[in-house]
């Protein structure tokens, strides 16, 4: 009886949570696909349409918006898939002098926000000549050092017992790298891949300023053109456009949701 | 013989640099505040100058709204490498002349010729285009706010449809007549709409303080006067439409006023001719504008953006940035970018021009704007814009909201202003 009542207090609870949570989106699914005199008129038999879509397509490439993203993001994380896991390894498992006072001061980095090195980080671009291309995006991002500490903290958690276990065995250390650390942060790199991706997929203001022409800008700068406002915002192709640059994560999302809220539980990021 | 040759290509390649045959790569930054297809417009205006002048080169860089393409333009400058011409905001000239980052175009532009072309912009336009007797920027998308009022709500309220209110007094009694409520007591249409939550409003709130007689700001960027009676009394009025019930209560948002209007929520609104297009586009009933109403009298703020040409340039592309900046302010071009904007032509000649009047035949709306500006005044601007400018917008959100009176919050944006600008005095 009494666990009935509490089910029912637990579902009621998770559902107007969700309601709350999913509202944006679901406003944003009605603002994209009917008139633009619709968006804040809820009329529930108003026509459908998918003219929004069809206009913001027109007014952008975003085809080559998309396979700019989708590269940077690549690039970005595969780079810190592998500096990250090198040097979180290394401050996991090695003693060196120094050690603390390194780690120390990539701990440091968290509490800067990218947005204030834009002016010093544009510089180094210019001078090495990388203004104005995809790999001068990714640049300051190809190290991160949320990435080195996560691993770091998942690579300490590893048995040490398992680690000699594998050297007795004869591995040297970059097998027992890959064969013993690597498979158990599993759940780390999947999460840590999430939150990567979404946070490059969706970076604006660098990417507006390091960039200058079509062929290199990312989905988000792209998108920006429909985000007026002088003459009052057209929520209808704000919404289309928006959809549509968020459809491809939400559409992975789905698709690997079962493994990533298990992971995110594992990996303790909540 | 080798040596000659030498000499003659030295010399060809000295003519060729002072010669019109200069070939400049230029750039150019430009923000859109207006919507998207206005993009289109701009590209196809530089790709005709570039096919007058096969010479030089014209890159087209859109760099997101205005505060991106100031912050845009300023990395580039401090990195070194500038653009050349950027449109940015009329009322961020301190922030431009203070980083050293602009030329004056007024030292560029000194000939004859070039001084009637600048004399032929709107004085209106050209008062935040100077500091210290310089000129420093050539107006392009210019606007200023009115208002917009729906003619068929004025029907119904037994008002007349051409005589839109000109004065606060006006505003308020006929608000009144136009809001409507329905049978539980909820407003249905209100009677107007004045943004008052953020740099809209800051700017719209300027124009009630020009048409109760005072100036928020000032030429030399230093001193401002939040805590004036004019001022006090304009803020004032803002209260009183909510007071009144003529207005919703608390804070207004930017925006989203054109659609409240198209949708029939108010039966006017206050907002920038940038959404002359908008309205005209979305609207089903019809409408009208008229000046700001006033308090002693027709005021109104100006505002958008400038050309700029950047320093750390060669004298050449100076030179060629300024031809561009001519072309794009022909009358023809001009005409063209006012009509796929709604941006007021900044100058008289665009108005004689057969499309401009044609386009003004249509929509008689824009004409309203340019009359407006034999009244408006410039648009707050100071050194430290952005931080100054919040401190007024503290003071309107503040007020609206009802945590201050209007007296006690302007007195307080004063101090906070003074305290930021007196190491510029």
């Amino acid at each position: 009886m009494k666990s009935t009542i509490n089910r029912i207090a637990y579902s009621t609870l998770a559902i107007s949570l969700a309601t709350v949570w999913g509202f944006p989106f679901i406003y944003s699914l009605w603002a994209a696909f009917h008139e633009e005199k619709y968006s804040a008129n809820f009329t529930w038999n108003a026509p459908l349409t998918l003219e929004n879509f069809a206009t913001v397509w027109a007014a952008a490439p975003f085809s080559l918006y998309f396979t700019n993203t989708v590269i940077l993001t690549l690039i970005i994380l595969a780079s810190n898939l592998i500096l990250c896991t090198l040097v979180a390894y290394a401050f996991a498992r090695y003693k060196f002098p120094g050690a603390g006072l390194l780690f120390s001061f990539i701990m440091v980095q968290l509490l800067i926000t990218p947005d204030i090195l834009i002016v010093e980080n544009y510089n180094t671009l210019a001078k090495i000549g990388l203004i104005d291309t995809i790999f001068g995006i990714t640049l300051p991002y190809l190290t991160s050092a949320f990435g080195i500490f996560l691993l770091r903290q998942t690579f300490k958690t590893v048995p040490i017992s398992l680690d000699e276990a594998a050297q007795v065995e004869g591995a040297n250390t970059w097998r027992v790298l890959w064969d013993v650390y690597v498979p158990l942060a599993k759940p780390t790199y999947l999460a840590y891949a999430l939150v990567s991706i979404s946070f490059q997929w969706n970076n604006f203001l660098w990417p507006l300023i390091v960039t200058n022409s079509p062929e290199v800008r990312p989905i988000t700068v792209g998108l920006s053109i429909f985000a007026t406002v002088e003459s009052g915002v057209e929520w209808a192709l704000v919404n289309a456009a928006t959809l549509l640059s968020t459809a491809p994560l939400v559409i992975l999302f789905l698709i690997f949701q079962r493994r990533f809220v298990a992971n995110f539980m594992r990996a303790g990021i909540k | 013989m080798k040596k000659s040759n030498k000499i003659i290509a030295g010399l060809t390649a000295m003519l060729m640099s002072t010669g019109s045959a200069f070939a400049a790569d230029l750039e150019f930054y430009f923000p859109v505040g207006v919507n998207a297809p206005a993009v289109q417009t701009i590209t196809d205006l530089v790709d005709a100058w570039v096919v007058q002048n096969p010479q030089h080169t014209v890159k087209a860089i859109y760099a997101g709204n205005y505060d991106e393409t100031t912050t845009k333009a300023l990395t580039a400058a401090k990195a070194g490498s500038p653009p050349h011409v950027a449109v940015l905001l009329a009322a961020d000239i301190f922030t431009l002349v203070e980083e050293e980052v602009v030329t004056p175009i007024s030292d560029l532009a000194n000939s004859d010729a070039d001084k009637e072309w600048l004399d032929g912009f709107y004085k209106g336009f050209m008062k935040d285009a100077i500091f210290e007797g310089k000129t420093y920027a050539v107006p392009f998308q210019r606007s200023t706010p009115v208002l917009y009022y729906n003619k068929e709500a004025f029907k119904k309220a037994g008002l007349d449809i051409n005589t839109p209110p000109k004065t606060w007094e006006e505003m308020i009694e006929m608000g009144k007549k136009l809001t409507i409520k329905d049978d539980n007591g909820n407003v249905t249409q209100w009677g107007t709409r004045v943004p008052t939550l953020g740099g809209g409003a800051a700017w719209i709130y300027g124009g009630l303080v020009i048409s109760n007689g005072g100036l928020l700001s000032s030429d030399n960027g230093v001193d401002v006067h939040l805590d004036t009676p004019e001022a006090i009394g304009a803020l004032e009025f803002l209260v009183e439409l909510a007071e009144q019930g003529v207005m919703a209560k608390g804070g207004i948002s930017w925006g989203d006023t054109p659609k409240a209007f198209i949708e029939g929520n108010t039966a006017s609104m206050w907002t920038s001719t940038g959404n002359l297009k908008f309205v005209s586009d979305n609207a089903d009933f019809d409408w009208g504008v008229g000046f700001m109403p006033g308090g002693k009298g027709p005021g109104a703020p100006v505002g958008g953006g400038n050309f700029y040409i950047f320093d750390g340039i060669t004298d050449e592309e100076k030179a060629a940035s300024l031809d561009f900046i001519k072309y794009m302010t022909s009358a023809e071009n001009a005409a063209k970018w006012s009509i796929a904007t709604g941006y007021i032509a900044p100058r008289a000649d665009t108005w004689e021009t057969p499309v401009m009047k044609e386009y003004a035949a249509t929509l008689p709306q824009a004409l309203v704007a340019r009359d407006q500006l034999e009244y408006a005044g410039r648009e707050f601007a100071s050194f430290q814009r952005g931080k100054v400018t919040s401190f007024l917008i503290d003071a309107v959100e503040a007020s609206v909201g009802g945590q201050s009176t209007p007296a006690e919050a302007l007195a307080k944006a004063q101090k906070l202003a003074d305290a930021v600008l007196n190491e510029y005095k």
